[in-house]
């Protein structure tokens, strides 16, 4: 299915639509936890970008070269992300490390990633910058480490060519198979021109974005903070932590600056719901907001209609709730479901889904993430590639102008993912009446929060457990019945000489002991919490004829209670099936003579 | 000036009322360990903590904090710095 005719961007380069941007007394305003708010007009941005861009282009910046931006959401970030793209290079935005979180991981993290991109200087700020040592020593860029407070010291401005390469940006979370998506000019300019035409289209006011997501995410970086230098619009720019620790901030800038467009993963809803006290909505009046866009991660039906419910009393309009399905590698949106209409849902039979790959009607609702959008094509596949007819199950194919150029440096990945100018996205799903309903992946991936990670990463701290059977375990992200959102569940086979201990009544305890120590191990090394632990018989786990696990398909025979422990071949069965296969011969014979 | 009691008590109430923990906080509990807190939590926990005393936890301290009684008495010297 096909989108309509891709509108034609008003700007050939992202630096154009900034020097335009600049013309517009509208700007960026940021607020901190006390709500006090600095405002930094696009005028101000392009301005310090420029002398941001003198500034790399004297430490020796060349077009092409990669910056990589380590910074919090502030007006540092965008001297160092604009001051890049001026100076004709490309800036590869990375999250900064969180307070109290795991450094250690962290650094290896963030080596790994400027190493993949060949960065020849890191941009952060005097704090950050003590911190990131062991990074930038593990990774060696060129020319260092510098800080955006150094950057705007020069006094000159600047501005280079810019280059077809416009940015690199990596999935979120990712930290073991981290891939680069490298995205062009022309890749950013179609992205922001659609959400223009999509979202701002329908507007009668001016729009006015609002927006907590992380900088180093697209749907922060491009569908907030690009898309209103495209427009140009006003944006109020809230840190992702401080939104974390008090969700009222978000609901409330939208209430104070009359916020007309902002979005969030299903979870950001989730935390709102569960999280704001009345008190701290005294006054607020959420009318203004016209789109509430959904997406990032699974859209929970469930949560959108608490969202809907309990903020109605302070004027939200639950049709302004718009779930939407897009991915880094597509630069951003895929598909978008039109404003101001109720969330379409269908209700199917999960059993059926799992087990047949059919949508046949039941009553596990799952929401629509509509049509595709402006230039873009949604290809639903077969395994063997071809095009599967409405509610069948396959795999996610799309193409259109905003699909990435390749991953950078990895030509192998590049092309296992683009096949003839199609993206295979990795997720499945299904299409009923021109919409897309997202119903599982068969990459392997688990979306904690927004947040992708590999499964790797949760089944390297389980691995090397005692008790657990080697190489049997694997992690899966699902959503458990009347669930919210995806949570991380872990399947492990216990080592076979536990199998004995378990029999035993008296050490009945083992089994929950090893799930206490699986749990605990992976909230160590991943600083997440798996929902669901399950310890299973050795042999249970679906492998592949090279021993390799199938993960996809243990997820399938989990959701359709079709884990099942090998039998077991011992002699009273062996008899058993002698007794069946004897008895059976006897009938034949007795049929034939009969 | 901050005392690392006063710290104590308010890591308590964001335990209680904004991660809803249900076990009782005691000084020796580990943050991860024990509390079983993700990042989510840690970054309620934080971000709670500063602006309640008024100060800046830096990411290096996250290399020296291990337990409630450790992030007691960090917050309370930062207070107190913050003061002079």
């Amino acid at each position: 299915m096909k989108g309509p005719s891709a509108p034609r961007p008003k700007f050939d380069t992202l630096n154009a639509a900034l020097a335009a941007a600049a013309v517009d007394s509208s700007g960026l305003t940021f607020v901190n936890i006390r709500e006090e708010e600095e405002i930094l007009p696009w005028a101000e941005v392009y301005r310090r970008a420029r002398r941001a861009a003198s500034a790399l282009l004297k430490l020796g910046i060349r077009q092409g070269d990669r910056v990589v931006v380590i910074l919090p959401t502030g007006p540092s970030f965008m001297d160092a992300f604009f001051g890049t793209l001026l100076a004709g290079a490309v800036p590869v935005p990375l999250y900064p490390p969180l307070r109290l979180g795991r450094f250690d991981e962290y650094q290896s993290a963030t080596a790994r990633m400027v190493k993949l991109v060949g960065a020849r200087v890191v941009v952060s700020d005097s704090r950050l910058r003590r911190l990131l040592g062991k990074a930038i020593e593990a990774s060696r860029p060129e020319l260092g480490c510098t800080t955006a407070e150094a950057l705007i010291d020069d006094t000159s401005e600047a501005e280079a060519r810019p280059h077809a390469l416009c940015l690199i940006q990596f999935s979120s979370g990712s930290t073991v198979d981290p891939k680069p998506v490298a995205l062009s000019q022309e890749n950013l300019l179609a992205q922001c021109a659609i959400l223009n035409s999509v979202i701002n289209a329908s507007a009668t006011e001016r729009e006015v974005g609002v927006s907590w997501l992380p900088l180093y995410h697209d749907m922060g970086l491009i569908g907030c903070l690009l898309s209103a230098v495209y427009y140009p619009a006003p944006l109020v720019l809230i840190p992702p932590e401080n939104f974390l620790a008090r969700p009222a901030l978000w609901l409330r800038a939208i209430s104070r600056h009359r916020g007309t467009a902002s979005a969030a993963p299903s979870f950001g809803y989730s935390l709102c719901v569960h999280r704001i006290k009345d008190a701290e909505l005294q006054g607020v009046d959420l009318s203004s907001w016209r789109i509430a866009l959904n997406g990032a991660e699974p859209v929970s039906m469930n949560v959108m209609r608490k969202f809907g419910k309990r903020f109605s009393a302070w004027g939200f309009n639950s049709r302004a709730l718009t779930p939407g399905y897009g991915l880094a590698e597509a630069t951003l949106a895929v598909t978008y479901s039109a404003p101001e209409r109720p969330v379409q849902a269908l209700s199917i039979d999960p059993l059926e889904l799992a087990r047949q790959g059919e949508a046949r009607d039941g009553n596990f609702e799952i929401a629509s993430v509509g049509p595709p959008v402006p230039g873009v094509e949604v290809e639903v596949r077969g395994e063997a590639g071809e095009a599967l007819p409405e509610r069948r199950v396959g795999n996610i194919f799309v193409r259109g102008p905003s699909v990435m150029v390749a991953y950078f440096g990895n030509p192998r990945a590049t092309a296992r993912a683009l096949q003839g100018g199609w993206l295979d996205t990795g997720d499945m799903g299904f299409v009923d009446n021109g919409e897309l309903y997202i119903c599982g992946r068969a990459k392997d991936l688990v979306i904690i929060r927004g947040a992708n990670h590999q499964p790797q990463e949760f089944e390297a701290c389980v691995e090397s457990l005692e008790g657990v059977r080697t190489g049997c375990i694997v992690a899966l992200g699902f959503t458990p019945a009347g669930g919210e959102s995806e949570e991380l569940l872990i399947l492990a086979e216990r080592a076979p000489r536990q199998h004995v201990v378990h029999m035993s009544p008296e050490t009945g305890a083992v089994c929950t002991t090893l799930e206490e120590r699986i749990r605990k191990a992976v909230l160590d090394g991943t600083g997440i919490r798996a929902h669901t632990v399950k310890i299973l018989e050795p042999g249970t786990l679906p492998r592949t004829s090279s021993g390799k696990m199938r993960r996809r398909e243990a997820l399938r025979r989990f959701l359709s209670n079709e884990l099942e422990p090998p039998q077991p071949v011992n002699v009273v069965r062996l008899a058993g099936k002698l007794v069946q296969s004897v008895l059976a011969y006897a009938k034949i014979e007795l049929s034939r003579e009969g | 000036m901050a005392h690392s009691a006063e710290v104590l008590a308010e890591i308590r109430r964001i335990a209680s009322e904004e991660l809803q923990l249900e076990r009782a906080v005691e000084a020796s509990d580990e943050l991860i360990q024990d509390l079983q807190l993700d990042s989510l939590g840690l970054t309620i926990l934080a971000v709670g903590l500063e602006d309640r005393f008024r100060i800046k936890l830096t990411e290096e301290d996250s290399a020296r904090v291990c337990t409630v009684e450790d992030l007691a008495a960090l917050v309370a010297v930062r207070a107190s710095q913050a003061q002079r």
